[in-house]
């Protein structure tokens, strides 16, 4: 303890290069555990899924859609113990920034297929009850202010919809009880909107809940058959895949964004041993000196790697007290749909503050190699 | 005798070239003297400062201090030993300047086991016997050339030790504060029987000193 003073004095000796190391490495963890978040965003999607659950789409891609017909087809495979489907309808509330993931879904079955919408039963009653009715998640709720009986209206953002705006009376405000559905969305009932499309009938995808999670690849194999070779054929995998197939949309999202947040902490790294550096150099004098005094080249080294990470420790607590403050996707507006969670967790604050203690050990341990090994005849010599 | 150096020889390596600084230096030094070491630059007089402070290694003889051989210890050894024996004063004072006077003088202190209290009331002391305890709260920026000499000269003496070594400790100074200095270190010497061994240019300064040896290319002349 008596050696940390004289730590943070020397670190704090050049005030705006300390300050403009601690953001830059602030910076970097407020990066890494952001992008953190939006991985475990897409992963927590697919970490909770039921492994009862199946999912159908076409076989194309998930944003064509199949005929309603299908459903019969799918309920008598066998296996097959319930069904529901959904339509991602893309309706934009006032203005296109606030945006928020709306399904349109059979609600009776929804409600049963997920569980993990929760719901007073009577906010569940009054929403079967009322066909231009919808239920929006708690944080969605708090989001915009709205209440049970609040009227909104959404304009219309796929075209397949029609022109005119559709109107919904908030009917239940449900909780999320699990990471298979998110607090940010909004659900009403698929009849309303497919009444108003240009094309009936249609669907996004089915949702089937199989009789065991061992029978899922037989069962998916039975219904995409059933509709091979016609126009609409399928593709049915299980939720996690489905969810994971959702996310490979957007791309290799954990190279890609594992390469973002390497990137920033190398070229940080970087930063940090040029001012440690620098900072030796300024004080061969001071080391010398210090070494006369009697102190071993080992208390040196730690010294100055002790320094290197107190700064780069003060810089990591930084960022990721500003990355849990701010990479939040319920404050941001911008979680719902695929990747329910999105916010910094207690275990990518904490790594991105080790990483930040890496940042400091690596970027201190060669200047404090050079210090300890300073000859201090010769570093007197060079200022004498 | 309390230092005793037997055919000392130094040389150091530039590029290929071996430069010869001491050449067999013999000498002896009792406990409580006070020894001035002159001579023209590059006659070995601050080689042979760095030998006696265990900073630098003779490339043969021997140097013993207070019964140790210091010419045989290891670097971690030397540390140890010149935290223990050893104060030294610079010419240019070398304090830290991002540490009060106090922390200065404090700073030979945080290699012991003495308490956080302890050290405040060694700190004190030397601090007092410099006669700056009222600036014990000051940075080095916020002190004159004399006062931080005497702060330097605090620093080498808070630990107690055996020898008290000063390169050229007035080079930097006026005549007045100069003065102040070389009586302080006398002081040192005489009330607190201090050996101390001083390197200078000045005639005026090594006149404060018992005795007076005279380095020209790297050997004891007569003066």
């Amino acid at each position: 303890m008596k050696f940390l003073s004289l730590i943070l004095k020397s670190a704090w000796r050049s005030k705006r290069r300390t300050t403009l190391t601690i953001l830059s490495v602030a910076l970097a963890v407020f990066l890494f555990a952001s992008l953190r978040a939006v991985l475990d965003g897409f992963n927590a999607a697919t970490q909770g899924s039921s492994s009862t659950r199946i999912v159908t789409i076409r076989s194309t891609s998930l944003i064509f859609s199949m005929p309603s017909s299908h459903a019969n087809a799918i309920r008598s495979t066998k296996g097959v113990e319930d069904l529901t489907w959904a339509n991602w309808f893309g309706g934009i509330y006032k203005d296109p920034q606030n945006f928020f993931a709306q399904f349109a879904v059979e609600p009776e079955s929804y409600l049963r297929m997920y569980p993990e919408i929760i719901l007073t039963p009577d906010q569940k009653q009054a929403f079967l009850d009322d066909r231009t009715g919808c239920i929006v998640g708690d944080g969605l709720a708090r989001r915009f202010g709205w209440k049970i009986g609040d009227r909104i209206v959404l304009q219309v953002g796929i075209p397949t919809y029609g022109t005119q705006d559709f109107d919904f009376t908030i009917r239940g405000i449900y909780k999320a009880g699990g990471n298979a559905v998110d607090n940010q969305s909004m659900m009403f009932n698929w009849k309303y909107a497919d009444e108003r499309s240009i094309e009936k009938g249609q669907v996004g995808w089915y949702v089937v809940k199989i009789d065991a999670p061992d029978h899922a690849p037989q069962i998916s194999s039975a219904i995409d058959q059933q509709f091979a070779n016609t126009p609409y054929e399928t593709k049915t995998d299980t939720e996690k895949q489905f969810q994971s197939s959702f996310a490979s949309m957007f791309g290799n999202l954990n190279l890609l964004l594992g390469s973002i947040a390497l990137a920033v902490v190398i070229t940080t790294l970087f930063v940090a041993a040029n001012t440690m550096a620098m900072s030796v150099r300024e004080r061969t004098t001071e080391i010398a000196v210090m070494r006369t005094l009697g102190f071993p080249a080992q208390a040196i080294f730690f010294f100055i790697a002790g320094e290197g990470l107190v700064i780069s420790l003060i810089g990591g607590v930084i960022g990721a007290l500003l990355a849990w403050y701010i990479a939040d996707g319920e404050k941001l507006g911008i979680s719902g749909g695929f990747a329910p969670v999105f916010a910094v967790s207690p275990a990518n604050a904490v790594l991105g503050i080790g990483i930040s203690a890496l940042i400091g050990v690596v970027a201190g341990t060669i200047p404090a190699i050079l210090a300890a090994r300073l000859r201090i005849v010769d570093a007197l010599r060079r200022v004498a | 005798m309390l230092i005793e150096l037997k055919n000392v020889k130094k040389a150091y390596q530039r590029d290929k070239i071996e430069i010869p600084v001491l050449d067999g230096v013999s000498m002896s030094v009792a406990e409580g003297d006070f020894l001035g070491l002159m001579g023209p630059s590059g006659s070995g007089k601050s080689t042979l400062l760095n030998l006696l402070a265990g900073i630098d290694q003779p490339s043969s003889g021997s140097i013993t201090i207070g019964g140790t051989t210091i010419s045989g210890l290891s670097e971690r050894a030397l540390a140890a030993w010149r935290a223990r024996h050893v104060g030294f004063i610079f010419q240019l004072y070398n304090l830290i300047p991002v540490l009060t006077a106090y922390e200065n003088v404090e700073l030979p202190l945080l290699l012991t086991r003495l308490s956080k209290k302890q050290r405040r009331d060694h700190v004190m002391t030397a601090l007092e016997i410099v006669s700056l305890s009222d600036r014990a709260g000051h940075y080095p920026r916020q002190l004159s050339g004399g006062q931080e000499q005497r702060v330097a000269i605090a620093r080498a003496i808070v630990t107690d030790p055996t020898l008290l070594l000063a390169d050229e400790p007035t080079g930097d100074l006026d005549a007045k504060s100069g003065d102040e200095i070389l009586t302080l270190l006398k002081r040192l010497n005489r009330e607190f029987q201090k050996t101390i061994i001083m390197v200078t240019h000045d005639p005026h300064a090594a006149e404060r000193a018992s005795h007076v040896y005279h380095l020209e290319k790297g050997t004891f002349v007569a003066a």
